[in-house]
């Protein structure tokens, strides 16, 4: 049986609700600069049941993470602390259905990135001062600022991607389209000042693949480099690979439709079907990649990656043919995120299903499960600097009643349930002190008994102890346990 | 004002309906908790050790003669008084059938040698018990008849009155015996009583007896155990109903200087003076359910004339249910209050003229209906499980700076025997 955590996270709630007249302005200036991506978040189109539709996404910035949101009017949201009202609203050609955050020109500068279905690409700088202007006249204009840049990239978007692909060190931008298709781009930077965004991106790749996207993201395979990773329906994923530095530069739109990439993705993608038992061929999968294990095994070859399905298959795997455990559960898991909530440095895979069910679980396979309060139509999790100016493990749910959740600081101090016995277990000084104490290491109840009495009559242990050490433990203090035990005993 | 709380939520286990204030009871020794929900369900929580893992389960159990239409209200649990020992399980329900209501009490408990600790068949073999009042609290007390020792069922009803429950010897199962015999001083209350919390005091063959009524009467009495007079007995009428009573003993922090009931010469050598234990400043909680609650100190003395509040107790809707832990770690006793209003409340002592003090305050998802203290996970520590409307929630230290203060405190021992052992060697005392 699971555990069901339920009220260790604090919660707040975002209303999305942009026409609200009382809209205080916006004096907060943005004070570093944004660094890298923390988490992505995508609402899978397919399985959304109303129009209204929102991505969410955590940015990390050097101090504080805000949290940004896209919906289907083109409206992108930026939130920060735990203010209700967004701190900036921008505005976007089409249906939002991309929205990320990253050094996308390789600036050294994250920016935040918004994609229309329609194949519009926005790009966002959210740290340009000038415009948050205080006074609240101004704000209406500062609403519709417009994006620093605009381009028109392939339509029927899905999924995004900012992250460094090939190893290059330098970011790419993946897209993964609603017809099976998916194509990176590298920005190209036409201006000499490094302040002005100008250029154009540039199309590397097209991979074609056999069965719908729904997740993209990178993890370290076994030679170390980032392996471009993808999902595939019936839990499965393939590896992309990443052939533009062997062959010519950078081509053109036109070019890569032409009669080369036609076999092109027979030698570019690699399908893998994880081992198992027979899933439903169609069913939707997710996917995430690089699952922190610590600092112990850095550069240690395959990174961890886990893989969720609609149908309730949850699994870990280390590499192409290690599965470290497989779990499966009776909830629609539509939403698969990463984040450290022990605090060891060991990320859990957090999946959530559309019941607002999230499921949370260790490399172990240990389980604790909360449920959230709506059903949820986009989920993520990530380090978002929700109260007292610092950043903490969020949980961010958007509800089909245009809310979106926060539950922050989730922090657990430990998944597996354990005792003081265990903890001490592997305690060198704690041995050596029972040893002085005459107390058996193997004798579970004379230890018991002795933290039992250390830590709840401190006073007592000193006029007892003469005896103790004339005594085998565990005789004379066990007749003096049962008379302090009465104080506490329920009756 | 109020700290974060230092324990940690380690699990939480879903009822299958809710509970009530009665709903929770702890099986004695390392056997967990048997938490009784509306429905006629009843889960066993506890923590299995598996491959050097511990982990919490709950599981159904199956009580036998439970009707699906049943209603459960209460449950209590004890280990028969030595030598007999076993387990015995009491469930109080309402079984309406539509047309009237009528309550039943079934008594648990297991006579086949090698099964008498073994719960699933203690919960096969039932004495099904009629009952001509609406049960409410069902708790057990120990009674000493001559040499023997006896453990009884006590359960409050609303005709109202207090009933007792006894095994008899020959017969082999339980039955409604007298309850002036045996219990005197909760005869002629003048409500129904909702908490009865009856304390054996250590060293001696007296006990003290506190009951809370309906109608805001609490009672509390000093009961000689062996000829079942009733020494001393104090009463007093509250506004609003008493919904918990609760005895503990409570110490005069060190720092306070002032040892209060003066008729007890032992006290004058502290806590740390060797020999037989001096008798125990006992103190009376009363937690109303419309007032603040409130704390008599010293009752044995002073009856119930010294009266310490504990502020804000009264913020968070009516205060349900009451426990003594140590969640500071520091000696110390505190007091928990769970509210109907979602908090768990804790209360420390800091002496006479600070009286109580709010320690810290935990929020839960529903309303705090009961509170049990037990080592749950075997460690010696002991977990506080909080029973909410909709779950059983365990409450435990927080291991890492436990087993920190622990290791610091054992080296302050062992440095100290150390110093014994020198000063003992060279003959000059300490």
């Amino acid at each position: 049986m699971y555990c069901v955590l339920a009220d260790f996270f604090w919660r707040i709630t975002f209303s999305t609700s942009s026409s609200d007249e009382s809209r205080k302005p916006k004096s907060a200036v943005l004070s570093a600069c944004v660094k890298w991506v923390l988490l992505i978040f995508f609402l899978d189109l397919l399985y959304c049941f109303k129009l209204l539709t929102f991505v969410v996404l955590l940015i990390l910035t050097v101090q504080l993470n805000e949290l940004v949101v896209g919906d289907t009017n083109g409206k992108l949201y930026v939130y920060k602390n735990d203010d209700s009202k967004p701190w900036t609203v921008r505005s976007c050609q089409g249906m939002l259905t991309c929205v990320g955050v990253g050094d996308v020109c390789n600036k050294g500068k994250n920016l935040a990135v918004a994609v229309s279905a329609e194949g519009w690409f926005h790009l966002f700088d959210l740290t340009s001062p000038s415009k948050h202007p205080d006074a609240s006249g101004h704000h209406e204009l500062a609403e519709e600022q417009k994006p620093v840049f605009k381009q028109h990239i392939p339509a029927n978007t899905k999924v995004m991607l900012i992250s460094d692909i090939d190893g290059d060190g330098k970011c790419e931008l993946v897209v993964g389209y609603t017809d099976r298709v998916v194509r990176a781009f590298r920005w190209e930077d036409l201006s000499e000042n490094s302040d002005h965004v100008c250029g154009q991106l540039i199309l590397l790749k097209k991979w074609l693949l056999e069965g719908q996207v729904d997740s993209l993201s990178v993890n370290p395979g076994p030679d170390g480099l980032p392996e471009m990773m993808v999902s595939q329906p019936g839990c499965g994923y393939a590896i992309l690979l990443c052939t533009w530095d062997s062959e010519q530069q950078p081509t053109i739109e036109g070019r890569d439709r032409s009669s080369p990439s036609r076999e092109a993705p027979l030698r570019d993608v690699i399908l893998h079907q994880t081992s198992g038992r027979i899933h439903n061929k169609n069913v939707s999968t997710h996917l995430i990649g690089s699952i922190g294990r610590g600092c112990s095994s850095v550069g240690n070859g395959s990174g961890l990656f886990a893989l969720c399905t609609l149908d309730g298959t949850l699994k870990l795997m280390e590499g192409a043919d290690k599965l470290l455990w497989s779990v499966q559960v009776d909830h629609q898991l539509f939403a698969l995120e990463k984040l450290d909530v022990t605090g060891n440095g060991h990320e859990e895979v957090i999946a959530c299903a559309w019941d607002g069910q999230t499921y949370i679980i260790d490399h172990n396979r240990t389980v604790a499960r909360f449920q959230a309060d709506e059903n949820v139509s986009a989920f993520c999790a990530g380090l978002y600097a929700c109260k007292q100016g610092s950043n903490s493990p969020c949980l961010v749910y958007v509800s089909f009643s245009q809310k979106i959740y926060i539950y922050w600081d989730v922090q657990l101090e430990r998944m597996e349930s354990t005792n003081l016995l265990k903890i001490l277990e592997s305690d060198p000084e704690f041995g050596s002190l029972l040893q002085e104490l005459g107390v058996e290491k193997s004798d579970a109840s004379s230890i018991q008994d002795l933290i039992y009495k250390t830590l709840y009559f401190p006073e007592k242990l000193q006029p007892n102890s003469p005896l103790q050490c004339q005594n085998p433990a565990g005789t004379n203090s066990s007749a003096h346990h049962t008379v302090i035990q009465n104080p506490l005993q329920d009756s | 004002m109020a700290g974060p709380c230092p324990l940690v939520e380690d699990s939480c286990s879903r009822l299958p309906s809710q509970s009530n204030v009665y709903g929770l009871a702890a099986l004695p020794g390392a056997g967990g908790l048997l938490a009784a929900t509306l429905k006629g369900k009843v889960l066993h929580f506890r923590y299995q050790h598996l491959r050097h893992k511990l982990r919490p389960v709950a599981r159904e159990l199956q009580f036998t003669y439970i009707p699906v239409d049943a209603e459960i209200v209460s449950i209590g649990c004890f280990q028969k008084s030595a030598p007999k020992r076993g387990l015995v399980v009491g469930i109080t329900f309402i079984k309406d059938s539509g047309d009237k209501p009528s309550p039943f009490l079934n008594i648990y408990c297991d006579y086949e040698p090698g099964c008498e600790f073994d719960l699933d068949s203690v919960a096969q073999s039932c004495l099904n018990l009629e009952l001509r009042f609406t049960p409410l609290q069902l708790c057990h007390a120990e009674v000493h008849i001559g040499d023997r020792c006896d453990t009884v069922f006590l359960l409050s009803g609303t005709d109202p009155g207090i009933h007792l429950y006894r095994e008899n010897e020959g017969l082999h199962q339980f039955e409604e015996q007298p309850l002036h015999e045996l219990f005197p001083e909760l005869q002629e209350l003048p409500s129904s009583a909702l908490w009865l919390d009856v304390c054996t005091v250590p060293s001696s063959r007296r006990r003290l007896t506190a009951v809370g009524c309906q109608s805001g009467y609490v009672r509390v009495a000093h009961v000689d155990q062996d000829t079942r007079a009733v020494l001393q007995s104090w009463s007093i009428q509250q506004d609003g109903p008493i919904s918990t009573v609760l005895l503990f003993p409570l110490e005069e922090p060190d720092d306070d200087g002032d040892v209060a009931g003066g008729h007890r010469g032992a006290d004058d050598v502290g806590p740390s003076a060797p020999g037989p234990e001096p008798t125990p400043h006992y103190s009376l909680l009363v937690a109303s359910t419309i007032e603040m609650s409130v704390v008599y100190r010293d009752v044995l003395s002073r009856g119930l004339t010294e009266q310490l509040s504990l502020p804000g107790s009264d913020h968070h809707d009516a205060v349900l249910c009451a426990m003594l832990a140590c969640t500071a770690l520091d000696g110390g006793r505190e007091v928990l209050l769970g509210t109907y209003g979602q908090e768990l409340l804790c209360y420390a002592y800091r002496g006479r003229r600070c009286g109580f003090q709010l320690l810290w305050t935990r929020r839960f998802p529903g309303p705090v209906l009961a509170l049990c203290g037990a080592d749950l996970t075997g460690d010696g520590l002991r977990e506080v499980a909080v029973g909410c409307l909709q779950g059983l929630h365990v409450l435990q230290h927080s291991l890492e700076p436990t087993a920190q203060r622990l290791k610091e405190r054992l080296r302050r021992e062992v440095a100290r025997r150390a110093q014994q052992r020198g000063g003992e060697g060279t003959g000059t005392p300490k």
